[in-house]
């Protein structure tokens, strides 16, 4: 039964994605998360974290973005939490203004991703903080059912 | 991610190799757009190396789509895993897109 926890945190750059992608892979092997789940979870932690990159500040300056995953009982919680405006990366509506104006036709395709792999998204405002807490169900090869 | 570029009578074919995400997804845009300014406009996609996408590569995968049918030219896709496959699914693209088990079924669209 996979089991594990990791905690991180990413600097608000698109370039941390690689970082992101390793210590999901890492901590994911270790904690025996089938693979599919592993692609699952590296898509929608890239859809999530690029889009608090691109939406979530209105300043110049580096914030972190803390990341943490736990695997219990074939439940996997992660949590993302950073200081940004007052912002729910599910709630993306209308594009952003200085996306590319052929994205303008599919705004909100990275969330339509993540809400078919993770049926439990949470989001809250506490204080100066988002957090997003998403559970995921991870079987040997099943995916959440629909 | 590693992109091999090959042609194969007026076909371009594109194989990519590894990830295909917000940090590579500007590369496969360069190549395919440097290609259509060359006057290409028939293309086929090879992701039987691609072992990852998210939506930066759909995005360039649809904006390739686009310019292509403008200028009356077509892409087809081939060789996917099935973990990339559902995502072109989820997201709706194999409806308005060609997806082909095979390369040797990919060529044979044009």
């Amino acid at each position: 039964m996979p089991k594990g926890k990791i905690s991180f945190k990413l600097s608000n750059r698109l370039s941390e994605l690689e970082t992101l992608n390793k210590k999901i892979d890492k901590f994911s092997v270790q904690a025996g998360i089938p693979n599919k789940c592993i692609f699952e979870i590296n898509l929608v932690l890239e859809e999530l974290f690029s889009n608090i990159t691109c939406y979530g500040y209105r300043d110049d300056k580096d914030h972190w973005i803390h990341v943490s995953m736990s695997c219990e009982n074939d439940v996997m919680t992660i949590q993302i939490e950073d200081d940004g405006i007052p912002f729910n990366p599910l709630d993306l509506e209308k594009p952003h203004l200085f996306c590319d104006l052929e994205d303008r036709d599919i705004g909100g395709l990275g969330i339509h991703l993540v809400k078919h792999y993770i049926k439990e998204c949470v989001y809250e405002r506490r204080g100066n903080k988002n957090i997003l807490i998403l559970k995921k169900t991870i079987g040997s090869d099943l995916s959440d059912p629909k | 991610m590693e992109i091999l570029e090959q042609k194969q009578n007026d076909i371009c074919i594109f194989k990519i190799n590894g990830r295909l995400d917000s940090n590579t997804s500007h590369e496969l845009e360069e190549k395919i757009f440097e290609a259509i300014k060359k006057e290409s406009n028939q293309m086929i996609i090879d992701f039987e190396g691609l072992d990852y996408i998210s939506s930066a590569g759909l995005r360039v995968i649809l904006k390739a789509s686009k310019a292509l049918k403008r200028s009356e030219g077509s892409i087809v896709l081939c060789s996917m895993q099935d973990y990339v496959k559902e995502v072109f699914e989820i997201a709706g693209f194999d409806i308005f897109l060609p997806i082909t088990m095979k390369m040797n079924d990919a060529l044979e669209m044009f």
